[in-house]
């Protein structure tokens, strides 16, 4: 698989939630992570790719970029989805809040595993996740 | 085989809409009719001309294979330049021809040599319209233009047919890859073993569960190891996956030992606030197959230092 810094992948079915894995651990891996952070990066990867496919109806992409900054390598990821929106973004990043019958972890635990995490919701519209996480550059 | 879910082969409903596409009307359905005297007359000659030359190269003479079976190819190929000239292009026609598709592939004869081999017929057919003084020249046209529509047709469902039964082959495969990867085995008398390797879908966890279940109550297994040394990250969802089988496990009276933790898992299931407290984890196979030794209270030992 070619390598690229910046990309996008759409989330339409399961199998993307693996595809969007994978281009994600190559390019972190590639871009110099150590494995602590290629790990934590892939499991918010999954996590929020996942919330697309079981919350918005299958409809959504993820969007990736390597980025450079004095000495440091990070990695920005946004994932968009045309779904029905959250209600209440400060209550879904609660620990154990669900609507899917899950653990109800995933949005704080991205949180944690991430430097910057950023939420933009709208009804009926859909909501974009942005992260990023920053390493040493090797 | 049930065509009606395959994404590849149309069904009669769509193959009409095809003939609408290629604009095959009755005109065309009677053009293809004038040639059916003529085909009656001259089948046998065709198909005898086309065998030869198929007889000519050893890639397509290795699918015709003795004698009895060339017989059977040869009225089967008769038969197909009647129905082609039948002048009804129906539903029978349709299932006729999913079905020499499908037979095709089985055969494993390359979609190459099945175009080639129309081209050729092709050129057996065509100097036959043109030549025939019974037609003129605006009746060979129509006659040659409906032939062309009809052959479209046919090759667009045989080749539909080849992808579909590759499709096949493909999801069958993924399934037994699906099997494959989550063995259940007994390492020990009373201790069965689980290797994950790659992520844990609701797929797939579905499938391990049920393997897992069944051969702790088949061996009547107390302990069972499930390592995670092949699982390359672990999100909520694999989590509640794990969490869900363990307490299918402990339903059964039977103990869980989870295996291969490594650092970074550790690390992430920390971050993730994922709580694993109440269950045993090791961070390898060897020292959880110790801990199942020890609940069993079975003693290995070293001979050589006894």
């Amino acid at each position: 698989m070619a390598t690229e810094e910046t990309g996008e992948h759409p989330i339409k079915s399961e199998g993307d939630i693996v595809t969007c894995r994978k281009l994600i651990r190559t390019a972190a891996v590639a871009a110099g992570f150590g494995m602590t952070d290629v790990t934590r990066i892939v499991t918010a990867v999954s996590e929020l790719a996942r919330n697309v496919y079981v919350h918005s109806g299958s409809d959504g992409v993820m969007r990736w970029e390597i980025l450079y900054q004095s000495g440091k390598v990070g990695i920005q990821l946004e994932f968009e989805d045309y779904g029905k929106g959250i209600p209440d973004v400060d209550q879904a990043m609660e620990v154990g809040f669900t609507t899917a019958g899950t653990m109800g972890m995933g949005l704080s635990g991205v949180k944690r595993l991430m430097d910057e995490m950023n939420i933009k919701s709208e009804i009926g519209v859909g909501t974009t996740i942005t992260i990023e996480k920053w390493g040493r550059a090797k | 085989m049930n065509h009606s879910n395959s994404k590849y082969i149309s069904n009669f409903k769509s193959w009409a809409e095809q003939k609408r596409f290629l604009n095959f009307t009755d005109e065309d359905a009677e053009f293809l009719k004038k040639l059916h005297p003529f085909a009656i007359e001259y089948a046998d000659t065709f198909v005898e001309k086309l065998y030869d030359h198929l007889l000519k190269f050893p890639d397509t003479k290795r699918f015709l294979g003795d004698e009895k079976m060339l017989m059977r190819l040869k009225l089967a190929q008769k038969a197909y330049f009647m129905d082609l000239t039948s002048g009804e292009y129906g539903e029978e026609y349709f299932k006729s021809r999913i079905k020499v598709g499908i037979t095709h592939q089985r055969i494993g004869l390359p979609p190459r040599v099945y175009m080639s081999t129309y081209c050729y017929y092709m050129q057996l057919i065509i100097p036959q319209i043109y030549g025939n003084p019974t037609f003129d020249f605006e009746t060979a046209n129509g006659i040659f233009l409906a032939l062309h529509k009809i052959i479209n047709l046919d090759q667009e469902l045989a080749i539909s047919a080849y992808i579909h039964a590759t499709d096949e082959v493909i999801s069958r495969q993924t399934e037994e890859i699906l099997e494959m990867s989550t063995p259940v085995i007994q390492i020990w008398e009373g201790v069965v073993a689980a290797p994950i390797i790659g992520m844990l879908d609701s797929s797939r966890t579905q499938q391990f569960m049920e393997r897992l279940l069944e051969t702790i109550v088949a061996t009547n297994s107390p302990v069972a190891l499930i390592d995670i040394t092949g699982v390359p990250q672990i999100d909520t969802a694999t989590a509640q996956h794990l969490i869900d089988t363990i307490n299918a496990v402990k339903l059964l009276g039977s103990q869980v030992i989870i295996t291969g933790v490594r650092p970074v898992i550790a690390q992430t299931l920390v971050h993730l606030g994922i709580d694993l407290s109440g269950i045993i984890t090791r961070p390898t196979m060897a020292s959880g197959l110790k801990v199942a030794l020890d609940t069993l209270s079975i003693k290995v030992v070293d001979t050589s230092k006894a």
